[in-house]
């Protein structure tokens, strides 16, 4: 495999940017978290369980909401896909049958998008989640990976990188199954390309998945000494 | 088998402080972790008893919720994280708001998904004819004494041990602050250093309610507004700066004292 | 209570249990119209362990595909996918538009889809729901990515006039599986489009459109979506109806080629699916696109 540096100084093909998280931001939400993966920054504020609207209540779990805008603001199709996926995604994750009646609502802004936003976005409302105290039965984990038009794979691509992309693939993965809980691929590729994408992404999974724990651990050892 | 859900569990019995200090080390759990204690056929002192943050799934513990995994007597066992949002729990005390009065309860607004009803009999002495009169608005400290997640909350304002009111009811005067839920908890412990070492300085007296609001009282409104901010300020700062900051709101009162 | 008092238990007094648990058991049963009211994911799983689904599939079984093209005759291409009782109606409209600057050769497709109240009850009448404008959008995405049309072919005149097909695609009748029959629908129809020629006259700046002699549309490939539903993290069934969908853990959609190149994968959210079962679908989805590949050809062929 080539050694070449990429456009924002990384340089392995499989090193992902460097994440920051900070929680409890918003004094309103009950859980908020700013989440930065290189230049893309997501903004995630999680209110619930709160009150339902009695149109959309359900008798036997909670309902959960998610709403994403971009930063310019314009909600187009694109957003509801995203919304439609992240809210499915986090479905599987959330015990909604502990919240029977309620609603938990979770609100995504983008304040940067620097690539692989749906990854970006999905790692802050887990997060938020968290920092809300939402019972979970796991916590999902996304990353992005492009296969480029040589054939080289690049671990969470940026905007100028995915402007070369043959086919970009974002996948989630929790820590509690064995496979992956959401997955978007477009693009062209092969079967091969596809698992390897897979394989990829599920490894590095686990990286987002200790940052879950060293900033659940931070911010509680800071509050109990 | 252990309970599942959160009403095995009163935290209250056991002020935070004891917890930690029985607990050899602190662990901390994020939601998925699976925690080995052995619950399968778990009976008499030996019967674990599960508390918020814990899940039984196929047999095993699992967290839900991320933060320190905590034992108590009994073989209790909980997580003590950080949260918000208040989700009603049996026998615990809450500050309440009179949402609406209807004929036989009042609505009360403790913060929770959905509103808590107090039966207008749920008083000392209340009768048909001896009713409670609270207007909407009125700030309440009452028990829970019905939490079910199917359920409308309930509240009651006397204490089951002595028949008496016991605290519960109405608080006129004073004011009411918001903290978060292990702030709460925190200073429900007798000896929470933050109110002791208010105690020192001036008398007040404070409610607290497990649901994250507060109730303070003075003799002047100065020293309300002292311990409100000290509770607002301890609140989500780190805990080896607690004081410093509880301190730094004492001075602020006595420069005004000076001052006027 | 003891066996030693059957007396109290006959004569039915004072008793706290049900006289029918002492002697004979009697059988707690519903007919199975009412068992799928009131236990509807219990109703599939009974099904389902059994390898065959309530409407008498297997669980790797496809519906009936069956495609016609051609059926709208005011647009310049149009087609009608059925899978089993969903149909969905795809007619694509050429119209002329200025190329954007920074492309001054590429031409557009905007692709819609839609889900109107006539297709099903549990479609509201308003702004398209999340589910038709996630379709539309994977759709869009699809056929972005996986450069199924060379854009410079829609150019009449670089910088001055291209080609825009509208294609709208509308669910007629909602049994489920939407996002395959309405990519079914949409390539179908792509296949079946034929240009008029146009000329741009830079005298009077207007292009002038020969209706009578028309072109058809080159596409680089034919992709084919193929969708999969879970049911309970382990049943995999293969194109769930509208019974099934309510009662899925989680589905796949596998956007393939008859030469098993990949166009796309979608799975939005739900259960957790492993790598085993990813290739299993895919084995699927390819046997299926070639089968579906043969019905389209052979709709083409007959028009």
């Amino acid at each position: 495999m080539t050694q070449r540096t990429r456009p924002d100084k990384r340089h392995s093909p499989n090193e992902m940017r460097p994440f920051y998280c900070s929680s409890a931001l918003l004094s309103r939400a009950d859980g908020s978290v700013r989440f930065k993966s290189g230049d893309s920054a997501v903004m995630c504020s999680v209110f619930g369980p709160m009150e339902v609207k009695l149109r959309d209540e359900k008798l036997d779990k909670a309902v959960v909401e998610v709403i994403f805008k971009t930063a310019a603001g314009m909600t187009t199709t694109k957003e509801r896909m995203y919304e439609r996926i992240i809210r499915q995604t986090l479905e599987a994750s959330i015990l909604s049958g502990l919240h029977p009646r309620t609603s938990i609502r979770v609100t995504l802004q983008v304040l940067t998008d620097d690539g692989g936003i749906l990854s970006t976005a999905l790692n802050a409302a887990t997060l938020a989640l968290v920092d809300a105290g939402i019972p979970l039965r796991s916590l999902a984990a996304s990353v992005t990976c492009m296969i480029d038009d040589t054939g080289e794979l690049l671990l969470d691509p940026t905007a100028i990188e995915l402007e070369r992309s043959a086919s970009v693939h974002t996948f989630a993965f929790d820590n509690v199954s064995e496979g992956t809980l959401a997955n978007m691929s477009t693009g062209l590729f092969t079967v091969d390309e596809y698992m390897r994408c897979y394989e990829t992404c599920r490894l590095a999974a686990v990286s987002v998945q200790q940052l879950f724990r060293t900033s659940s651990e931070g911010k509680v050892r800071r509050e109990y000494g | 088998m252990a309970k599942k859900g959160k009403k095995a569990l009163e935290v209250r019995d056991l002020p935070p402080g004891e917890e930690a200090a029985s607990s050899t080390t602190k662990t901390l759990v994020i939601p998925g972790d699976h925690i080995p204690i052995k619950i399968e056929n778990s009976t008499g002192p030996a019967r674990v008893r599960v508390g918020p943050g814990l899940h039984q799934e196929q047999g095993e513990l699992v967290a839900v919720k991320a933060g320190i995994l905590q034992q108590g007597s009994q073989n209790r066992w909980w997580v003590e994280g950080t949260q918000k949002r208040y989700v009603p729990a049996l026998g615990e005390s809450v500050l309440g708001i009179i949402a609406s009065k209807h004929g036989e309860f009042y609505r009360v607004d403790i913060g929770a998904a959905h509103p808590a009803s107090l039966p207008v009999l749920a008083f000392e002495g209340a009768t048909k004819r001896n009713r409670p009169n609270l207007e909407v608005g009125s700030l309440i400290y009452a028990r829970v004494s019905l939490a079910n997640k199917d359920m409308e909350p309930e509240l009651d304002c006397i204490d089951p041990a002595t028949g008496k009111a016991g605290g519960f009811g109405e608080l006129k005067d004073g004011f009411m602050v918001r903290c978060s839920l292990g702030m709460a908890r925190r200073l429900l412990d007798p000896r929470s250093p933050i109110l002791l070492r208010l105690a020192e300085a001036f008398k007040f007296e404070t409610a607290v309610g497990m649901n994250g609001r507060v109730w303070v009282n003075a003799e002047t409104t100065p020293h309300i507004i002292t311990v409100a901010r000290a509770i607002q300020v301890a609140d989500g700062a780190a805990a080896g700066d607690v004081m410093r900051r509880v301190e730094q709101v004492l001075r602020t009162l006595d420069d005004f004292m000076d001052n006027s | 209570m003891d066996d030693s008092t059957p007396a109290s238990v006959q004569n039915g007094m004072d008793v706290d249990t049900p006289p029918s648990v002492t002697s004979t058991p009697a059988v707690f049963s519903l007919d199975s119209e009412t068992f799928k009211k009131i236990h509807p994911t219990e109703y599939h799983r009974r099904f389902l362990s059994q390898g065959v689904r309530p409407d008498g599939r297997t669980l790797s079984r496809f519906r009936k595909a069956k495609i016609t093209v051609g059926a709208i005759t005011t647009a310049h291409g149009s087609a009608m996918a059925r899978l089993g009782e969903t149909t969905v109606v795809c007619g694509i409209k050429a119209e002329i538009t200025e190329p954007k600057t920074g492309a001054p050769r590429d031409g557009f497709i905007v692709p819609n889809f839609d889900l109107p109240p006539l297709c099903s009850p549990q479609f509201k009448p308003g702004p398209p729901s999340e589910l038709s404008q996630s379709i539309s959008e994977y759709i869009n995405r699809v056929l972005e990515s996986s450069k199924l049309l060379n854009l410079s072919d829609l150019c009449i005149e670089e910088g001055r006039a291209v080609w825009v097909l509208y294609a709208d695609i509308v669910c007629l009748n909602y049994e489920g599986n939407a996002m395959d029959a309405a990519m079914l629908a949409l390539v179908a129809a792509l296949k079946h489009v034929r240009l008029p020629t146009a000329t741009f006259y830079e005298a009077d700046n207007a292009v002038r459109v020969k209706e009578q002699r028309t072109i058809p549309l080159k596409l680089s490939r034919t992709p084919i979506s193929v969708t999969f539903g879970v049911f309970d993290g382990q049943f995999i069934l293969a194109d769930p109806d509208i019974e099934e969908e309510p009662h899925l853990s989680s589905q796949l959609t596998v956007i393939i080629e008859q030469n098993g190149g990949l166009c796309g994968m979608l799975k939005p959210g739900g259960s957790a699916l492993g790598q085993e079962t990813l290739t299993s679908c895919l084995e699927a989805a390819r046997t299926r696109a070639t089968h579906i590949l043969g019905i389209l050809e052979g709709a083409l062929a007959e028009r």
